[in-house]
Protein backbone atom coordinates (compact mmCIF):
# COMPACT_ATOMS: atom_id res chain seq x y z
CA UNK A 1 0.00 0.00 0.00
CA UNK A 2 1.12 3.67 -0.86
CA UNK A 3 1.62 6.28 2.01
CA UNK A 4 -1.30 8.38 0.47
CA UNK A 5 -3.63 5.16 0.60
CA UNK A 6 -3.04 5.44 4.64
CA UNK A 7 -5.17 7.27 7.21
CA UNK A 8 -3.82 10.43 8.73
CA UNK A 9 -2.94 8.00 12.38
CA UNK A 10 -0.95 5.56 10.08
CA UNK A 11 0.50 8.21 8.02
CA UNK A 12 1.95 10.32 11.05
CA UNK A 13 3.26 6.58 12.35
CA UNK A 14 4.96 6.63 8.96
CA UNK A 15 6.53 10.05 9.74
CA UNK A 16 7.74 9.91 12.53
CA UNK A 17 9.30 6.53 11.83
CA UNK A 18 11.33 8.54 9.12
CA UNK A 19 9.94 5.99 6.40
CA UNK A 20 8.46 9.00 4.37
CA UNK A 21 9.19 12.24 4.55
CA UNK A 22 6.66 15.52 4.17
CA UNK A 23 8.14 16.16 0.70
CA UNK A 24 8.24 12.60 -0.63
CA UNK A 25 3.70 13.28 -0.14
CA UNK A 26 3.28 16.15 -1.60
CA UNK A 27 5.26 14.90 -4.36
CA UNK A 28 3.04 12.20 -4.83
CA UNK A 29 -0.06 14.12 -3.43
CA UNK A 30 0.39 16.28 -6.35
CA UNK A 31 1.02 13.72 -8.76
CA UNK A 32 -2.19 12.53 -8.23
CA UNK A 33 -3.83 15.83 -7.83
CA UNK A 34 -2.71 16.40 -11.36
CA UNK A 35 -3.72 13.04 -13.11
CA UNK A 36 -7.03 14.02 -11.54
CA UNK A 37 -9.68 13.58 -14.53
CA UNK A 38 -12.84 14.00 -12.38
CA UNK A 39 -12.62 17.96 -12.50
CA UNK A 40 -11.45 18.00 -8.45
CA UNK A 41 -9.63 20.85 -8.63
CA UNK A 42 -9.48 24.81 -9.29
CA UNK A 43 -6.31 25.50 -8.22
CA UNK A 44 -3.35 23.15 -7.63
CA UNK A 45 -0.77 24.69 -4.43
CA UNK A 46 2.20 23.25 -6.21
CA UNK A 47 5.07 26.20 -5.35
CA UNK A 48 3.47 26.51 -1.98
CA UNK A 49 2.94 22.99 -1.15
CA UNK A 50 6.74 22.23 -2.05
CA UNK A 51 7.93 25.11 -0.19
CA UNK A 52 6.26 24.25 2.70
CA UNK A 53 7.20 20.49 2.65
CA UNK A 54 10.84 20.98 2.09
CA UNK A 55 11.10 23.14 5.24
CA UNK A 56 9.61 19.91 7.56
CA UNK A 57 12.79 18.33 9.03
CA UNK A 58 12.23 16.57 11.96
CA UNK A 59 8.71 15.44 12.63
CA UNK A 60 6.60 16.03 16.02
CA UNK A 61 5.69 13.08 17.38
CA UNK A 62 2.88 14.15 19.35
CA UNK A 63 1.14 16.41 16.23
CA UNK A 64 -0.89 13.74 14.51
CA UNK A 65 -1.03 16.40 11.48
CA UNK A 66 2.34 17.17 10.90
CA UNK A 67 3.69 17.15 7.23
CA UNK A 68 0.10 15.54 6.03
CA UNK A 69 -1.33 17.09 3.04
CA UNK A 70 -4.48 18.03 2.80
CA UNK A 71 -7.34 19.62 0.22
CA UNK A 72 -9.38 22.73 1.12
CA UNK A 73 -12.87 23.81 -0.46
CA UNK A 74 -12.87 26.60 -2.72
CA UNK A 75 -14.97 28.65 -0.31
CA UNK A 76 -12.52 29.35 2.38
CA UNK A 77 -10.23 32.11 2.44
CA UNK A 78 -6.37 30.82 1.61
CA UNK A 79 -3.83 33.80 2.10
CA UNK A 80 -2.24 34.33 -1.06
CA UNK A 81 -4.19 31.66 -3.08
CA UNK A 82 -7.07 31.91 -5.82
CA UNK A 83 -10.24 31.55 -4.25
CA UNK A 84 -13.57 31.64 -6.09
CA UNK A 85 -16.17 29.94 -4.62
CA UNK A 86 -16.24 27.97 -7.82
CA UNK A 87 -17.90 31.34 -9.02
CA UNK A 88 -16.72 33.48 -12.19
CA UNK A 89 -18.11 36.09 -9.43
CA UNK A 90 -14.65 35.67 -7.43
CA UNK A 91 -12.37 34.90 -10.52
CA UNK A 92 -9.01 36.25 -9.73
CA UNK A 93 -10.16 36.42 -6.46
CA UNK A 94 -6.68 36.39 -4.14
CA UNK A 95 -7.73 36.34 -0.15
CA UNK A 96 -5.63 38.59 2.10
CA UNK A 97 -5.78 36.42 5.01
CA UNK A 98 -6.17 32.40 5.85
CA UNK A 99 -9.30 31.09 7.38
CA UNK A 100 -9.30 30.33 10.79
CA UNK A 101 -9.44 26.79 10.53
CA UNK A 102 -7.15 27.17 7.52
CA UNK A 103 -4.92 28.75 9.85
CA UNK A 104 -5.02 26.37 12.45
CA UNK A 105 -3.55 23.29 10.13
CA UNK A 106 -1.02 25.47 8.77
CA UNK A 107 -0.07 26.10 12.52
CA UNK A 108 0.37 22.32 12.74
CA UNK A 109 2.15 22.03 10.00
CA UNK A 110 -0.01 20.34 8.11
CA UNK A 111 0.25 21.11 4.16
CA UNK A 112 -2.48 22.02 1.67
CA UNK A 113 -2.13 21.05 -1.84
CA UNK A 114 -4.81 22.23 -3.69
CA UNK A 115 -8.24 24.53 -3.57
CA UNK A 116 -11.38 22.19 -4.49
CA UNK A 117 -14.17 22.79 -6.82
CA UNK A 118 -17.64 22.96 -4.96
CA UNK A 119 -21.11 23.85 -6.27
CA UNK A 120 -21.32 27.76 -7.06
CA UNK A 121 -20.61 29.59 -3.52
CA UNK A 122 -21.97 26.05 -2.15
CA UNK A 123 -25.64 26.82 -2.97
CA UNK A 124 -25.76 23.00 -4.46
CA UNK A 125 -26.04 19.36 -3.49
CA UNK A 126 -25.01 17.44 -6.95
CA UNK A 127 -21.34 18.86 -7.82
CA UNK A 128 -22.49 19.84 -11.26
CA UNK A 129 -23.00 23.70 -11.03
CA UNK A 130 -19.41 24.87 -10.26
CA UNK A 131 -18.28 27.61 -12.92
CA UNK A 132 -15.48 24.58 -13.95
CA UNK A 133 -18.60 22.37 -14.54
CA UNK A 134 -19.21 18.91 -13.25
CA UNK A 135 -17.19 16.91 -10.78
CA UNK A 136 -17.79 12.99 -11.46
CA UNK A 137 -17.22 10.56 -8.68
CA UNK A 138 -14.12 8.56 -8.89
CA UNK A 139 -16.16 5.66 -8.28
CA UNK A 140 -17.24 5.22 -11.70
CA UNK A 141 -14.48 5.48 -14.54
CA UNK A 142 -17.55 6.05 -17.15
CA UNK A 143 -17.76 9.80 -15.27
CA UNK A 144 -21.82 8.49 -15.54
CA UNK A 145 -22.23 9.27 -11.95
CA UNK A 146 -22.49 12.33 -9.46
CA UNK A 147 -20.69 12.62 -6.63
CA UNK A 148 -23.35 14.77 -5.30
CA UNK A 149 -22.26 18.35 -3.14
CA UNK A 150 -21.28 21.35 -2.73
CA UNK A 151 -18.18 19.96 -1.40
CA UNK A 152 -17.79 17.52 -4.32
CA UNK A 153 -14.00 18.28 -4.90
CA UNK A 154 -13.05 17.63 -1.58
CA UNK A 155 -14.89 14.47 -1.78
CA UNK A 156 -12.78 13.12 -4.46
CA UNK A 157 -9.78 13.99 -2.92
CA UNK A 158 -10.37 11.84 -0.03
CA UNK A 159 -12.38 9.18 -1.71
CA UNK A 160 -9.44 8.71 -4.54
CA UNK A 161 -6.40 9.13 -2.13
CA UNK A 162 -4.97 12.34 -3.16
CA UNK A 163 -5.35 13.48 0.23
CA UNK A 164 -6.15 11.83 3.91
CA UNK A 165 -8.81 14.51 4.81
CA UNK A 166 -10.22 17.71 2.85
CA UNK A 167 -11.99 20.63 4.48
CA UNK A 168 -15.73 21.09 3.34
CA UNK A 169 -18.74 23.17 4.62
CA UNK A 170 -22.33 21.81 5.20
CA UNK A 171 -25.15 24.32 4.80
CA UNK A 172 -27.75 21.55 4.25
CA UNK A 173 -26.13 18.25 4.08
CA UNK A 174 -23.20 19.42 1.89
CA UNK A 175 -20.36 17.14 3.48
CA UNK A 176 -22.90 14.45 4.71
CA UNK A 177 -24.43 13.88 1.02
CA UNK A 178 -21.04 13.30 -0.63
CA UNK A 179 -19.45 11.17 2.03
CA UNK A 180 -22.54 8.89 1.13
CA UNK A 181 -21.82 8.63 -2.70
CA UNK A 182 -18.35 8.73 -2.06
CA UNK A 183 -17.70 5.76 0.92
CA UNK A 184 -16.66 8.17 3.19
CA UNK A 185 -16.00 9.60 6.62
CA UNK A 186 -18.23 13.02 6.34
CA UNK A 187 -18.61 14.90 9.39
CA UNK A 188 -19.61 18.08 10.63
CA UNK A 189 -19.54 19.53 14.65
CA UNK A 190 -22.86 21.63 16.51
CA UNK A 191 -23.21 24.88 14.78
CA UNK A 192 -20.38 27.17 16.06
CA UNK A 193 -17.92 24.39 17.69
CA UNK A 194 -15.45 25.13 14.60
CA UNK A 195 -14.69 28.86 13.46
CA UNK A 196 -16.55 30.27 10.64
CA UNK A 197 -14.09 32.81 10.26
CA UNK A 198 -13.08 33.11 6.30
CA UNK A 199 -15.67 30.64 5.43
CA UNK A 200 -17.48 32.36 2.75
CA UNK A 201 -20.94 32.87 4.36
CA UNK A 202 -23.60 31.37 2.65
CA UNK A 203 -26.50 30.87 4.99
CA UNK A 204 -25.09 31.54 8.37
CA UNK A 205 -27.67 30.37 10.58
CA UNK A 206 -26.72 26.86 9.10
CA UNK A 207 -23.49 27.13 7.91
CA UNK A 208 -20.82 24.69 9.37
CA UNK A 209 -17.35 23.83 8.74
CA UNK A 210 -17.34 19.87 7.90
CA UNK A 211 -14.56 17.86 6.74
CA UNK A 212 -14.08 14.24 4.66
CA UNK A 213 -11.63 11.65 6.64
CA UNK A 214 -11.36 7.86 5.80
CA UNK A 215 -11.72 6.65 9.46
CA UNK A 216 -13.59 8.41 12.50
CA UNK A 217 -10.07 8.11 14.56
CA UNK A 218 -9.21 10.44 11.94
CA UNK A 219 -12.18 12.94 12.69
CA UNK A 220 -11.87 13.24 16.40
CA UNK A 221 -8.24 14.26 16.32
CA UNK A 222 -9.27 16.64 13.21
CA UNK A 223 -11.98 18.13 15.74
CA UNK A 224 -9.90 18.31 18.78
CA UNK A 225 -7.39 20.58 16.56
CA UNK A 226 -10.35 22.69 15.13
CA UNK A 227 -12.73 22.91 17.73
CA UNK A 228 -12.76 26.26 19.61
CA UNK A 229 -13.57 30.17 20.18
CA UNK A 230 -12.46 32.18 18.10
CA UNK A 231 -12.55 35.60 18.85
CA UNK A 232 -13.23 36.96 15.08
CA UNK A 233 -16.31 34.77 15.07
CA UNK A 234 -18.64 35.69 17.59
CA UNK A 235 -21.12 32.94 16.65
CA UNK A 236 -18.65 30.56 17.58
CA UNK A 237 -18.74 28.79 20.89
CA UNK A 238 -17.42 28.99 24.46
CA UNK A 239 -18.19 25.96 25.29
CA UNK A 240 -14.62 24.40 26.36
CA UNK A 241 -13.26 21.69 24.02
CA UNK A 242 -13.19 18.42 25.10
CA UNK A 243 -11.30 15.67 23.77
CA UNK A 244 -13.57 14.37 21.54
CA UNK A 245 -11.74 11.38 20.51
CA UNK A 246 -11.92 10.14 24.31
CA UNK A 247 -14.98 7.67 24.29
CA UNK A 248 -13.72 5.92 20.84
CA UNK A 249 -14.19 2.28 22.36
CA UNK A 250 -16.16 -0.75 21.12
CA UNK A 251 -19.01 -0.31 24.71
CA UNK A 252 -22.25 0.65 23.37
CA UNK A 253 -23.97 -0.66 26.90
CA UNK A 254 -26.78 1.73 27.88
CA UNK A 255 -26.00 3.71 24.54
CA UNK A 256 -29.91 4.29 23.22
CA UNK A 257 -30.23 4.86 19.24
CA UNK A 258 -33.36 6.14 17.53
CA UNK A 259 -34.63 5.28 14.28
CA UNK A 260 -37.12 7.50 12.62
CA UNK A 261 -39.77 5.04 11.10
CA UNK A 262 -41.41 7.38 8.66
CA UNK A 263 -37.68 8.74 6.86
CA UNK A 264 -37.03 4.75 6.61
CA UNK A 265 -39.69 3.75 5.15
CA UNK A 266 -39.69 6.57 2.41
CA UNK A 267 -36.36 5.07 1.37
CA UNK A 268 -37.19 2.16 -1.38
CA UNK A 269 -33.56 0.39 -2.20
CA UNK A 270 -33.43 -2.82 -1.07
CA UNK A 271 -29.45 -2.84 -1.04
CA UNK A 272 -29.40 0.21 1.34
CA UNK A 273 -32.41 -1.33 3.69
CA UNK A 274 -30.52 -4.52 3.99
CA UNK A 275 -27.40 -3.12 4.89
CA UNK A 276 -29.05 -0.60 7.54
CA UNK A 277 -30.94 -3.53 9.11
CA UNK A 278 -27.84 -5.43 9.35
CA UNK A 279 -25.91 -2.93 11.18
CA UNK A 280 -29.11 -2.15 13.53
CA UNK A 281 -28.93 -5.71 14.43
CA UNK A 282 -24.94 -5.47 15.04
CA UNK A 283 -25.08 -2.26 17.03
CA UNK A 284 -27.96 -4.32 19.39
CA UNK A 285 -25.51 -7.50 19.51
CA UNK A 286 -22.73 -4.72 20.92
CA UNK A 287 -24.62 -3.60 23.28
CA UNK A 288 -27.27 -0.54 22.58
CA UNK A 289 -30.57 -0.29 22.77
CA UNK A 290 -32.29 0.58 19.58
CA UNK A 291 -35.53 1.93 19.39
CA UNK A 292 -38.19 3.22 16.42
CA UNK A 293 -39.94 6.53 16.85
CA UNK A 294 -41.89 8.43 14.67
CA UNK A 295 -42.20 12.34 13.72
CA UNK A 296 -45.02 13.44 11.72
CA UNK A 297 -45.21 13.28 8.12
CA UNK A 298 -45.90 16.62 7.45
CA UNK A 299 -43.26 17.81 9.37
CA UNK A 300 -40.70 16.13 7.52
CA UNK A 301 -42.21 16.96 4.02
CA UNK A 302 -42.03 20.25 5.40
CA UNK A 303 -38.04 20.24 5.42
CA UNK A 304 -36.93 20.70 2.14
CA UNK A 305 -39.19 23.91 1.47
CA UNK A 306 -37.98 25.17 4.82
CA UNK A 307 -34.79 25.01 3.72
CA UNK A 308 -35.05 26.35 0.51
CA UNK A 309 -36.73 29.65 2.09
CA UNK A 310 -34.43 30.48 4.66
CA UNK A 311 -31.13 29.32 2.75
CA UNK A 312 -32.20 31.43 -0.44
CA UNK A 313 -33.19 34.57 2.30
CA UNK A 314 -30.09 34.30 4.13
CA UNK A 315 -27.81 33.77 0.77
CA UNK A 316 -29.54 36.53 -0.42
CA UNK A 317 -28.25 39.07 1.99
CA UNK A 318 -24.76 36.83 2.50
CA UNK A 319 -23.77 37.68 -1.23
CA UNK A 320 -24.52 41.37 -1.47
CA UNK A 321 -21.28 42.05 -0.88
CA UNK A 322 -20.18 40.74 -4.31
CA UNK A 323 -20.30 43.79 -6.49
CA UNK A 324 -16.55 43.54 -9.18
CA UNK A 325 -15.80 46.62 -6.93
CA UNK A 326 -13.35 45.48 -4.11
CA UNK A 327 -12.70 42.29 -5.66
CA UNK A 328 -14.05 40.18 -8.89
CA UNK A 329 -14.01 41.20 -12.67
CA UNK A 330 -14.87 44.76 -12.85
CA UNK A 331 -17.11 45.97 -15.66
CA UNK A 332 -17.06 49.56 -16.18
CA UNK A 333 -20.46 51.48 -16.58
CA UNK A 334 -21.74 55.10 -16.48
CA UNK A 335 -23.05 54.75 -13.32
CA UNK A 336 -22.26 52.71 -9.84
CA UNK A 337 -25.32 50.84 -10.35
CA UNK A 338 -24.67 49.44 -13.63
CA UNK A 339 -21.03 48.77 -12.48
CA UNK A 340 -22.09 46.41 -9.94
CA UNK A 341 -24.86 45.34 -12.31
CA UNK A 342 -22.39 44.06 -15.00
CA UNK A 343 -20.69 42.27 -12.43
CA UNK A 344 -23.20 40.23 -10.82
CA UNK A 345 -25.31 39.77 -14.35
CA UNK A 346 -21.76 38.33 -15.63
CA UNK A 347 -20.49 36.46 -12.41
CA UNK A 348 -23.80 34.66 -10.82
CA UNK A 349 -24.44 31.52 -12.54
CA UNK A 350 -28.57 31.71 -14.06
CA UNK A 351 -28.91 29.08 -11.10
CA UNK A 352 -27.45 31.03 -8.26
CA UNK A 353 -30.14 34.06 -9.58
CA UNK A 354 -32.89 32.29 -9.35
CA UNK A 355 -32.28 31.43 -6.23
CA UNK A 356 -31.47 34.74 -4.88
CA UNK A 357 -34.92 35.82 -6.10
CA UNK A 358 -36.38 33.28 -4.46
CA UNK A 359 -34.63 34.56 -1.22
CA UNK A 360 -35.42 38.57 -2.17
CA UNK A 361 -39.26 37.55 -2.73
CA UNK A 362 -38.97 35.46 0.74
CA UNK A 363 -38.23 38.45 2.49
CA UNK A 364 -40.64 41.17 0.85
CA UNK A 365 -42.65 42.95 3.80
CA UNK A 366 -45.82 41.29 1.99
CA UNK A 367 -44.24 38.28 1.88
CA UNK A 368 -42.73 37.35 4.95
CA UNK A 369 -45.28 36.14 7.51
CA UNK A 370 -46.34 33.51 4.92
CA UNK A 371 -42.55 32.47 3.90
CA UNK A 372 -39.90 33.42 5.58
CA UNK A 373 -41.34 34.10 9.14
CA UNK A 374 -43.60 30.62 8.58
CA UNK A 375 -40.18 28.79 8.01
CA UNK A 376 -38.51 29.69 10.74
CA UNK A 377 -41.37 28.96 12.59
CA UNK A 378 -41.34 25.07 10.99
CA UNK A 379 -38.10 25.06 11.74
CA UNK A 380 -38.50 25.37 15.27
CA UNK A 381 -41.52 23.07 15.02
CA UNK A 382 -39.12 20.18 13.87
CA UNK A 383 -35.62 21.32 15.68
CA UNK A 384 -38.39 20.88 19.12
CA UNK A 385 -39.44 17.54 17.99
CA UNK A 386 -35.50 16.63 17.61
CA UNK A 387 -34.38 17.98 20.76
CA UNK A 388 -37.88 15.87 22.87
CA UNK A 389 -36.54 12.32 20.55
CA UNK A 390 -32.88 13.93 22.77
CA UNK A 391 -34.16 13.51 25.52
CA UNK A 392 -34.45 9.67 25.30
CA UNK A 393 -32.56 8.93 22.90
CA UNK A 394 -28.18 9.40 22.40
CA UNK A 395 -28.63 9.52 18.93
CA UNK A 396 -30.47 9.27 15.81
CA UNK A 397 -29.57 6.75 13.29
CA UNK A 398 -30.26 6.68 9.84
CA UNK A 399 -29.24 5.68 6.02
CA UNK A 400 -27.70 8.79 4.46
CA UNK A 401 -29.15 8.58 1.03
CA UNK A 402 -32.20 7.18 -0.57
CA UNK A 403 -29.74 5.56 -3.36
CA UNK A 404 -26.28 5.56 -3.91
CA UNK A 405 -24.42 8.26 -6.23
CA UNK A 406 -27.23 9.24 -9.17
CA UNK A 407 -26.52 9.42 -12.96
CA UNK A 408 -25.70 12.67 -14.33
CA UNK A 409 -29.22 12.58 -16.54
CA UNK A 410 -30.71 11.80 -12.74
CA UNK A 411 -29.49 15.50 -11.01
CA UNK A 412 -31.37 18.60 -12.30
CA UNK A 413 -30.50 22.24 -10.77
CA UNK A 414 -34.39 22.93 -10.58
CA UNK A 415 -36.19 23.05 -7.67
CA UNK A 416 -38.97 19.47 -8.34
CA UNK A 417 -42.67 18.78 -6.95
CA UNK A 418 -41.27 15.99 -4.59
CA UNK A 419 -40.86 15.96 -1.03
CA UNK A 420 -38.21 14.23 -1.13
CA UNK A 421 -37.96 13.08 2.90
CA UNK A 422 -35.04 10.61 1.60
CA UNK A 423 -33.12 13.17 -0.05
CA UNK A 424 -33.20 16.09 2.35
CA UNK A 425 -33.55 14.40 6.00
CA UNK A 426 -29.89 15.59 7.31
CA UNK A 427 -30.56 19.00 6.72
CA UNK A 428 -32.33 18.36 10.30
CA UNK A 429 -28.55 18.84 11.60
CA UNK A 430 -28.37 22.21 10.70
CA UNK A 431 -31.81 23.74 11.61
CA UNK A 432 -30.88 22.26 15.35
CA UNK A 433 -27.13 22.80 14.75
CA UNK A 434 -26.86 18.91 15.78
CA UNK A 435 -23.46 17.34 15.65
CA UNK A 436 -24.19 14.57 12.38
CA UNK A 437 -21.87 11.87 10.35
CA UNK A 438 -21.66 10.28 7.84
CA UNK A 439 -20.17 6.61 7.65
CA UNK A 440 -19.45 4.23 5.07
CA UNK A 441 -22.43 1.63 5.10
CA UNK A 442 -22.15 -0.70 2.03
CA UNK A 443 -21.88 -0.76 -1.77
CA UNK A 444 -24.62 -1.46 -4.55
CA UNK A 445 -22.95 -1.91 -7.90
CA UNK A 446 -19.59 -0.98 -6.64
CA UNK A 447 -21.09 2.53 -5.86
CA UNK A 448 -20.98 3.06 -1.90
CA UNK A 449 -23.76 4.22 0.00
CA UNK A 450 -23.35 5.70 3.86
CA UNK A 451 -25.37 5.80 6.80
CA UNK A 452 -26.09 8.99 9.28
CA UNK A 453 -25.48 9.56 12.75
CA UNK A 454 -27.28 12.83 14.92
CA UNK A 455 -26.60 13.73 18.41
CA UNK A 456 -27.50 16.35 20.61
CA UNK A 457 -25.42 19.79 20.46
CA UNK A 458 -22.00 19.47 21.53
CA UNK A 459 -22.24 15.48 22.35
CA UNK A 460 -19.89 14.99 19.71
CA UNK A 461 -17.43 12.84 21.85
CA UNK A 462 -20.36 10.25 22.28
CA UNK A 463 -21.46 10.54 17.97
CA UNK A 464 -17.60 9.78 17.52
CA UNK A 465 -17.99 6.85 19.76
CA UNK A 466 -21.00 5.41 18.32
CA UNK A 467 -19.50 6.14 14.90
CA UNK A 468 -16.29 4.06 15.70
CA UNK A 469 -18.47 0.88 16.49
CA UNK A 470 -20.81 1.29 13.25
CA UNK A 471 -17.13 1.38 11.75
CA UNK A 472 -16.55 -1.50 13.36
CA UNK A 473 -19.00 -3.67 12.58
CA UNK A 474 -18.76 -2.40 8.67
CA UNK A 475 -15.04 -3.59 8.50
CA UNK A 476 -15.17 0.00 5.83
CA UNK A 477 -12.11 1.16 8.03
CA UNK A 478 -10.34 3.68 5.27
CA UNK A 479 -12.45 3.15 2.31
CA UNK A 480 -11.12 4.45 -0.93
CA UNK A 481 -11.27 3.95 -4.83
CA UNK A 482 -7.90 2.34 -4.58
CA UNK A 483 -8.66 0.33 -1.83
CA UNK A 484 -12.48 -0.91 -1.75
CA UNK A 485 -12.16 -4.87 -2.90
CA UNK A 486 -14.76 -4.24 -5.57
CA UNK B 1 -48.77 37.85 -0.12
CA UNK B 2 -47.53 39.65 -3.19
CA UNK B 3 -48.90 37.85 -6.26
CA UNK B 4 -45.64 36.27 -8.50
CA UNK B 5 -45.18 37.22 -12.31
CA UNK B 6 -43.16 37.66 -14.33
CA UNK B 7 -42.73 41.84 -13.57
CA UNK B 8 -42.81 41.05 -9.96
CA UNK B 9 -39.57 38.66 -10.72
CA UNK B 10 -37.78 41.31 -13.06
CA UNK B 11 -38.02 43.73 -10.56
CA UNK B 12 -36.83 41.48 -7.84
CA UNK B 13 -33.83 41.32 -9.71
CA UNK B 14 -32.99 44.38 -10.58
CA UNK B 15 -32.78 45.59 -7.09
CA UNK B 16 -30.80 42.93 -6.56
CA UNK B 17 -28.55 44.62 -9.32
CA UNK B 18 -28.46 41.80 -11.95
CA UNK B 19 -30.36 40.23 -14.96
CA UNK B 20 -31.32 37.21 -15.89
CA UNK B 21 -32.36 35.81 -19.71
CA UNK B 22 -36.42 35.19 -20.60
CA UNK B 23 -35.98 31.51 -20.33
CA UNK B 24 -34.95 31.98 -17.21
CA UNK B 25 -37.59 33.98 -16.16
CA UNK B 26 -39.79 31.32 -17.28
CA UNK B 27 -38.16 28.75 -15.23
CA UNK B 28 -38.06 30.47 -12.32
CA UNK B 29 -41.65 31.53 -12.18
CA UNK B 30 -42.09 27.13 -12.55
CA UNK B 31 -40.10 27.31 -9.36
CA UNK B 32 -42.15 30.14 -7.57
CA UNK B 33 -45.15 27.60 -8.20
CA UNK B 34 -43.29 24.92 -6.29
CA UNK B 35 -42.22 27.19 -3.64
CA UNK B 36 -45.74 28.25 -2.82
CA UNK B 37 -47.54 25.57 -2.87
CA UNK B 38 -45.23 23.94 -0.79
CA UNK B 39 -45.34 27.01 1.33
CA UNK B 40 -49.13 26.80 1.60
CA UNK B 41 -49.11 22.96 2.65
CA UNK B 42 -46.72 24.21 5.55
CA UNK B 43 -49.00 26.90 6.75
CA UNK B 44 -51.79 24.06 7.20
CA UNK B 45 -49.83 22.35 9.79
CA UNK B 46 -51.82 22.29 12.70
CA UNK B 47 -50.14 24.91 15.63
CA UNK B 48 -47.21 26.00 12.98
CA UNK B 49 -48.24 30.26 13.62
CA UNK B 50 -48.41 29.39 17.59
CA UNK B 51 -44.93 29.04 17.10
CA UNK B 52 -42.01 31.37 17.47
CA UNK B 53 -39.65 31.98 14.47
CA UNK B 54 -36.63 30.79 14.70
CA UNK B 55 -33.06 32.71 13.64
CA UNK B 56 -30.60 30.07 15.63
CA UNK B 57 -30.30 26.63 15.89
CA UNK B 58 -30.27 27.27 19.46
CA UNK B 59 -30.03 29.91 22.31
CA UNK B 60 -26.26 30.70 23.07
CA UNK B 61 -24.20 33.77 24.48
CA UNK B 62 -21.93 35.85 22.95
CA UNK B 63 -20.11 38.86 23.23
CA UNK B 64 -18.21 40.96 20.48
CA UNK B 65 -15.76 42.68 22.65
CA UNK B 66 -11.79 41.88 23.15
CA UNK B 67 -9.01 43.44 24.26
CA UNK B 68 -7.76 46.70 23.27
CA UNK B 69 -4.43 45.68 21.54
CA UNK B 70 -2.84 47.54 19.42
CA UNK B 71 -2.56 44.99 16.23
CA UNK B 72 -0.87 45.33 12.28
CA UNK B 73 -3.67 46.37 10.48
CA UNK B 74 -4.21 45.10 6.50
CA UNK B 75 -1.29 47.42 4.32
CA UNK B 76 -3.15 49.92 1.45
CA UNK B 77 -1.68 47.41 -0.74
CA UNK B 78 -3.50 44.34 0.16
CA UNK B 79 -7.01 46.54 0.80
CA UNK B 80 -6.06 47.69 -2.86
CA UNK B 81 -4.96 44.56 -4.55
CA UNK B 82 -7.98 42.84 -5.80
CA UNK B 83 -9.70 45.65 -6.65
CA UNK B 84 -9.54 46.17 -10.87
CA UNK B 85 -10.46 49.58 -10.86
CA UNK B 86 -7.98 51.82 -9.34
CA UNK B 87 -6.76 54.92 -9.12
CA UNK B 88 -4.12 57.54 -6.92
CA UNK B 89 -4.06 55.25 -3.84
CA UNK B 90 -8.00 54.87 -4.53
CA UNK B 91 -10.94 52.31 -5.90
CA UNK B 92 -12.22 54.33 -8.70
CA UNK B 93 -15.84 54.31 -9.49
CA UNK B 94 -18.46 56.10 -11.13
CA UNK B 95 -19.35 59.35 -9.35
CA UNK B 96 -22.34 58.85 -7.38
CA UNK B 97 -23.08 62.29 -7.11
CA UNK B 98 -22.89 65.26 -9.31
Amino acid sequence: MEFLDLTIRELHNELVKKTVTPLDLVKEALLRAKADNNNAFEYIMEKEALDMASKLKEPEANNLFWGIPFVIKDNFSTKDVPTTASSNILKGYVPVFDATVVRKLLEAKAIPIAKATLDELAMGGSGTTGHLGTTFNPYDKLHEHLIGGSSCGSAVAVSSSIVPFALGSDTGDSVRKPASYAGLVGFKPTWGRISRLGLFPFATSLDHVGYFTRSVFDAAHLLNLLAGRDIEDATSSETPVEDYARLLTNDLKGVKIAVVKEIVDSIYDKSINAAFQKTLASLKVRGAKVEYVSIDRKLLEALFPTYVVISCAEATSNNANLDGIKFGPYHDGKTFDEVMSKARTKGFSELIKRRFVIGSFCLMKENQEALFLRAQKVRRMIVDRINEIFQDYDAIFLPASPTPAPTLGEASDRLSDEYLIADNHMVIGNFGGFPSITIPLGFKNNLPFGGNLTAKPFNEAKLLQIASVIEDITGFYNLSVRTAKL
Amino acid sequence: MKAINKEVLKDAAKRLLFDMSEDEYDTLLKEFEVVIKQMELIGQIEGVDDYEPMTFPFECTTSYLREDIPAKPLSKEEVLRNAKNKSAGQIKLPKVVG
